[in-house]
C-alpha cells in the first residue's frame, strides 16, 4: 500500500544526535530489541564509531502503527555527515519525500546542516524541524526555533522539541512523519525506475545496491539494466532491511530495499544511477546522476618496497566497496613504487589510509595532499596536474588555473573579524555576509581549494572556540600565480616533498618547512643540508648537525640481554624511517610539510 | 642454521655479585641495597659458598680462568669472608693456575690493612671506583668518598704491592668541563694504575638521577661535549702508555681485564649471588634479584631461584658475538669466526659491512673487521645493523 509508506532522511550536524534518534526510532517501532539497542546501531564500521560519523548509508524499514490505527512502513534512509560525501547525501535525499532536521538545542544550526537542508528543499522534501537535547542545561529551544523560522522559514510552532537520549517527544516525531510527509507518488504499472543511493560489496553476493523504487516494480529473476552503462544483470535477490536483510518477492514503486544481481563490484552500481527493466526500459534516467570525481590526491607508498603488491591488492579490495576511490601506480625517485590516489576529500583520504593500515596491516607513507590544477602551456595546450612531480618546467607554462570553492561559514557575530582574517590569509575573497539571527551570521567566501585542504577546518575551530561551522562546494577554476617549491636534502630534490604554492606564500612556507624538517629529521652520520628551492633558486636553508654519539658505554656479562634489547628497539626505529639517498627521513615527514601553521 | 658453533673450549669465568652498598648512588642501576648489618653480610657470604658448591657440580670439566667480584660494593666483605668464598671456588671448581681474580673496591670502604688482607686472600686485580678527581663531580654523582679517600687508597695499593689495579672514571657528569675531565685523566695516570676505564654517564630511566634530569633539576652535557671528552681520552691515554682495547677501556701492555675479555669474546660465565647473570652456551639466565629469597633458598639446601633471560638460537648467539667482539679495538678475526660458525662472513654480512664502511664506521684490515676511530662513539649505528 503505497499510501502507507513514508520515506525520510535525518539531517543533522555531527554530535547533534542523529544516531541516537535513529536508534530510538528503531527501538520504538520494534525493529531493534532492548538487547540490540546498543548505541549507534547504524554506524557499522569501527572507524565510523571512532570518528562518530556515518560513512556508509543504510536504509532501515520500520513498521509503525500510528495513532490513526493504521500500519505504516517508514523507511529511514541514513545520510553521511561530512562535506566530503555531499553527493551521496544528495542521492539519499532524492530517495525520500521528507527529512527530519535535527538541531542541537544549545548549538543551533550549523553550516553543513544548512547546506543539506537547502539541498532537501531543492528536492521538494517536506522538512520536519526537530530540536534535540532539550534536557541539557544549556538548551535554548526557543532561540533555536526562532533561528529555524528565520533561516529556513519553518513554522516555529511545528518544530518538535525532543530528547532522543531520554525518549521525550520521540513518539511525536513518528506521528509527524506519518502526518506531514507525503506518501510516494510513483506509478506502479510504469517501466521500472529505481534510484541507487548506495551500494556495498558483499563477498558472497557481489555488489549490493540500496535502491528506492520510483516507478514500476522489481521482482526476483527480472533482467535489469544500469542506465549509465547499459550493462544488464539478472536479479538474484531483493529484500528490505528491518534492520537485518529480509528477502521479499517484489519491491513496488515507493518502496526502499536492496537488490543483488551478480554485479562484481560497486563500480557496476554507481550511486545516483537508475536501474530500469531490460525488456521494458524507462525512456529516461532519473535526474541528478554524476560521475564522482576526486577532489584531493596524494601518493601512498609502502614503507617496505616489497609490500607494493599487497598494497595493490588492498586497494583493489577497498575499491570493490568504494566507487569514488581512484588510484593508479606511481613511481617516485625518493619513495619507489606506490600509488597516486584520488579522494573526495581529506576525511576520505584519512579513512582509506587508516583502513589500509589497520585492516591490511600495511605500513604506509602518504605524501602531502594536492588538488588538481589546470596548467595552460605556451604551445596552447592544457594539462591537468594533480602530482607536483609532473609540474611542467616554468618556461613552458603560460598560466595556471586552480580550483576555487564557495565556502559558507556560520559563526556567532563576535568571530566575524577572526574569520575574515583567516580567510584573507588563505587567499580568500569575501562574497557576502547574512544575518541568521541577531547573534549569528553566515559569511560567504570564495577560497582556493588548496588553501582549505589541510588545516583550515582546524584553524577555524580553534580560532572560534569550536563555534564556527563550514560548508563548501567546488565552484570553478581561476588563474593564480602558482609555482612549484622543491625541497632538497643534501642537494638532491626529493620529488615526494615538492608541492605547489602561491608565489606570495612561497618564502614564508619554505622557511617554515625547512625549519620543521630540521626538527623532525634525526641526526645522521653526516650533516644534512635541507634546502627549499624554486627552480634553481634556493630560498631557504637549514641543516641537521651530524650525529656525534650513539654508543653503549658499558656492556658486561649482566647487561648484555638488556643492551641487545635497546639495539633491537633502535633497529625497529629505523624501520619507521625512509632512506632517501643517504638521508633517513621519518615517514610522517611527507605529510607534515603542510602541517606547519599549527606550530 | 642449527649446527652448534665449533667451540672446543671448556673455560669459563665466575662472576660473584655482592648486592650491598653503604649508600646507593643516583646513577646506579645495578642490583644492590644498603647493608643492614654485618650479620646480614655473613649470612650472604655463607649462602654464596653454598651456591658455589651446588653450581660446581654442573661444571666438572670446566676450567675457571677468572673470578670477578662485583656489586654493589664487594669491598664490604671482610678479608676472611673473601678468603672463604675464593677458597670455595678453588675447592669445588677447577681454578686455573694463573686465574685472574678481580675485586671492585669503593674508595670509601678500604683501609691499608684491608687491602693487605684482600691481596693475601688471593685477589690479584683491584678495580677502584674513583669516578672523578673533582669533589664537585663526586658530590653530583652522590659518591660517599672524596679525594682524600682516593689518594689514601692509591698510596695503600702501591705500598701493599698491588701490581694490577684499575681506576674507573666517569665523564659526561652534569657540570663537568673538558678541563676538569682532563685533570681527572691526568691525575688518574699519575696514580700509576695498569688499567683505566672511562665511562660515559648513561642513565637508566629507573635511576634517581634520570628522574632529576627529566624534571629539569640537572642537565646532562650536550652530545658535542661528550664527544670531545671521549676523544680527549682516546688521544691522551695512549700517549701515556695506556692502549685503547675496548670502547671504554685502556690498559698497559698485557693488562687487559681477562674476565671482561671473556664476555666480549662470547665465552661462558657463571654468575653467583643474588641478581648474578650466567651465560652457558646459548642460554642466559639470572639468579632472581631478591635477596631474602636467595638467602632462604640456599639456607634450605635448595638451588638459588633462577629465571631464564634468553635462550638464543645459533643465529642469535652468533650475532651477539659479533656485536660484543666489535666492542674490542682488535675487532673480529673473520677466519676464526667463519670457522667457528661455518659461514662466509663477508658474503653473509656484505650489506651491513658495506654500509658501515661507507659511513666510515667499520674497517677491514687483512682478515680483521673492526670499528674505526670514528666508529667507536657511533658504534650502535653499526651494532643495530647486526641485530636479527
Amino acid at each position: 500500500m503505497q499510501k502507507n509508506i513514508r520515506n525520510f532522511s535525518i539531517i543533522a550536524h555531527i554530535d547533534h544526535g542523529k544516531s541516537t534518534l535513529a536508534d530510538r526510532l528503531l527501538h520504538l517501532t520494534g525493529a531493534l530489541s532492548d538487547r540490540e539497542m546498543k548505541e549507534q546501531f547504524l554506524d557499522k564500521m569501527e572507524l565510523e564509531r571512532e570518528k562518530g560519523i556515518t560513512i556508509k548509508l543504510k536504509p532501515v524499514r520500520l513498521n509503525y502503527r500510528a495513532r490513526d490505527g493504521q500500519e505504516y512502513i517508514l523507511n529511514l534512509i541514513d545520510t553521511p555527515g561530512h562535506v566530503d560525501f555531499s553527493y551521496e547525501v544528495s542521492r539519499s535525499l532524492a530517495a525520500c519525500e521528507g527529512a527530519l532536521l535535527v538541531v542541537d538545542a544549545s548549538q543551533g544550526i550549523e553550516a553543513q546542516t544548512l547546506a543539506n537542508v537547502y539541498m532537501a528543499m531543492d528536492l521538494d522534501l517536506e522538512i520536519i524541524g526537530v530540536i534535540n537535547k532539550i534536557d541539557l542545561p544549556g538548551a535554548e529551544p526557543e532561540v533555536v526555533k526562532q533561528e529555524m523560522e528565520n533561516v529556513l522559514g519553518l513554522d516555529q510552532n511545528e518544530v518538535l522539541p525532543i530528547s532522543a537520549k531520554l525518549g521525550t517527544g520521540v513518539e511525536d516525531v513518528l506521528e509527524a512523519i506519518v502526518q506531514r510527509i507525503p506518501p510516494p507518488s510513483g506509478i506502479k504499472d510504469a517501466a521500472l525506475q529505481a534510484l541507487i543511493f548506495d551500494s556495498y560489496f558483499d563477498p558472497y553476493k557481489g555488489a549490493i545496491s540500496y535502491i528506492r523504487v520510483v516507478a514500476g516494480k522489481l521482482r526476483k529473476g527480472d533482467m535489469i539494466r544500469m542506465m549509465s552503462s547499459g550493462k544488464e544483470y539478472e536479479v538474484d535477490e531483493i529484500g528490505v532491511l528491518s534492520p537485518y536483510m529480509n528477502e521479499v518477492e517484489v519491491l513496488c514503486s515507493g518502496e526502499v530495499g536492496y537488490v543483488a544481481a551478480g554485479m562484481k563490484n560497486v563500480n557496476d552500481t554507481r550511486v545516483g544511477d537508475t536501474i530500469t527493466g531490460a525488456r521494458l526500459a524507462a525512456p529516461e534516467a532519473l535526474p541528478g546522476y554524476q560521475e564522482v570525481k576526486p577532489m584531493v590526491y596524494c601518493g601512498l607508498y609502502p614503507l617496505e618496497n616489497s609490500d607494493f603488491e599487497r598494497l595493490r591488492d588492498a586497494l583493489d579490495r577497498l575499491k570493490l566497496n568504494d566507487a569514488s576511490l581512484f588510484y593508479e601506480p606511481d613511481n617516485s625517485d625518493a619513495l619507489g613504487f606506490g600509488f597516486r590516489c584520488g579522494f573526495l576529500g581529506l576525511l576520505h583520504l584519512e579513512i582509506v589510509k587508516e583502513r589500509l593500515e589497520r585492516e591490511y596491516d600495511l605500513s604506509l607513507l602518504a605524501t602531502a595532499p594536492s588538488v588538481i590544477y589546470r596548467v595552460l602551456l605556451t604551445d596552447g595546450s592544457e594539462v591537468l596536474v594533480q602530482n607536483p612531480t609532473h609540474w611542467p618546467p616554468p618556461q613552458r607554462i603560460d598560466r595556471v588555473m586552480e580550483p576555487f570553492v564557495k565556502a559558507a561559514i556560520m559563526v556567532p557575530n563576535e568571530f566575524v573579524g577572526t574569520i575574515m582574517e583567516l580567510c584573507q590569509e588563505k587567499r580568500g575573497s569575501f562574497v557576502t555576509m547574512e544575518y541568521l539571527t541577531t547573534h549569528r551570521v553566515v559569511i560567504n567566501y570564495r577560497l582556493p581549494l588548496a588553501e582549505i585542504l589541510y588545516d583550515f577546518f582546524d584553524a577555524l575551530k580553534s580560532r572560534t572556540r569550536g563555534y564556527a561551522s563550514l560548508d563548501y562546494e567546488l565552484h570553478d577554476f581561476e588563474a593564480s600565480d602558482l609555482i612549484k617549491l622543491d625541497i632538497m636534502l643534501n642537494g638532491e630534490a626529493v620529488d615526494a616533498l615538492s608541492f605547489i604554492i602561491h608565489q606570495d606564500k612561497a618564502y614564508y612556507r619554505a622557511r617554515a618547512i625547512v625549519n620543521k624538517l630540521r626538527k623532525i629529521i634525526p641526526r645522521q652520520m653526516y650533516e644534512v643540508a635541507i634546502q627549499a628551492a624554486i627552480g634553481n633558486r634556493i630560498i631557504a636553508r637549514e641543516s641537521v648537525k651530524a650525529m656525534r654519539k650513539d654508543v653503549l658505554a658499558k656492556c658486561y656479562g649482566g647487561d648484555i640481554t638488556r643492551k641487545k634489547k635497546l639495539l633491537e628497539k633502535q633497529k625497529e626505529g629505523k624501520k619507521r624511517m625512509k632512506q632517501i639517498g643517504r638521508v633517513e627521513v621519518p615517514k610522517d615527514a611527507f605529510m607534515t610539510v603542510l602541517d606547519i601553521e599549527n606550530d | 642454521m642449527d649446527i652448534e658453533p665449533n667451540i672446543n673450549k671448556k673455560h669459563a669465568g665466575i662472576y660473584i655479585h655482592i648486592p650491598f652498598c653503604l649508600k646507593k648512588c643516583g646513577y646506579c642501576d645495578f642490583y644492590s641495597q644498603p647493608l643492614q648489618s654485618l650479620t646480614q653480610l655473613e649470612r650472604y657470604a655463607t649462602a654464596v659458598r653454598l651456591e658455589i658448591e651446588k653450581r660446581a657440580v654442573l661444571f666438572p670439566d670446566t676450567i675457571i680462568s677468572s673470578i670477578y667480584l662485583g656489586g654493589g660494593t664487594p669491598s664490604l666483605l671482610a678479608p676472611q669472608q673473601l678468603q672463604s668464598i675464593l677458597g670455595a671456588v678453588s675447592h669445588y671448581f677447577k681454578l686455573g693456575s694463573n686465574a685472574e681474580i678481580s675485586l671492585e673496591m669503593n674508595p670509601a670502604t678500604v683501609r691499608e690493612a684491608h687491602i693487605r688482607g684482600v691481596l693475601a686472600a688471593g685477589v690479584n686485580r683491584i678495580s677502584l671506583g674513583i669516578q672523578s678527581f673533582s669533589e664537585d663531580e663526586l658530590k653530583i654523582l652522590g659518591r660517599v668518598h672524596g679525594l682524600y679517600d682516593i689518594m689514601h687508597n692509591i698510596d695503600a695499593l702501591h705500598k701493599e704491592g698491588c701490581k694490577n689495579f684499575n681506576l674507573d672514571l666517569i665523564y659526561g657528569i652534569p657540570g663537568q668541563s673538558l678541563d676538569t675531565w682532563q685533570r681527572s685523566l691526568e691525575l688518574a695516570v699519575s696514580c700509576r694504575p695498569q688499567h683505566i676505564s672511562t665511562y660515559l654517564l648513561q642513565l637508566d630511566e629507573s635511576t634517581p638521577m634520570a628522574r632529576a634530569i627529566k624534571s629539569g633539576q640537572i642537565k646532562l652535557l650536550d652530545e658535542e661535549s661528550e664527544y670531545s671528552m671521549y676523544h680527549l681520552a682516546l688521544d691522551y691515554l695512549p700517549e701515556k702508555g695506556f692502549s685503547h682495547y675496548e670502547l671504554s677501556n685502556f690498559c698497559q701492555v698485557g693488562f687487559e681485564c681477562r674476565h671482561n675479555l671473556n664476555y666480549w669474546g662470547g665465552g661462558d660465565y657463571i654468575g653467583i649471588g643474588a641478581g648474578a647473570v650466567s651465560c652457558i652456551k646459548r642460554k642466559r639466565y639470572r639468579n632472581r634479584p631478591i635477596l631474602e629469597d636467595y638467602l632462604m633458598a640456599l639456607e634450605a639446601g635448595d638451588e638459588a631461584p633462577m629465571e631464564i633471560l634468553e635462550q638464543m638460537s645459533v643465529e642469535e648467539k652468533m650475532r651477539e658475538e659479533i656485536i660484543l667482539a666489535l666492542r674490542l679495538c682488535d675487532g673480529i678475526d673473520l677466519m676464526q669466526f667463519a670457522d667457528r660458525y661455518h659461514i662466509d662472513f663477508r658474503g653473509r654480512f656484505a650489506l651491513e659491512i658495506e654500509d658501515a664502511e661507507q659511513k666510515g664506521l667499520l674497517k677491514m684490515e687483512k682478515n680483521r673487521l673492526s670499528l674505526t676511530r670514528r666508529g667507536y662513539f657511533l658504534s650502535n649505528q653499526v651494532f643495530c645493523r647486526f641485530m636479527s
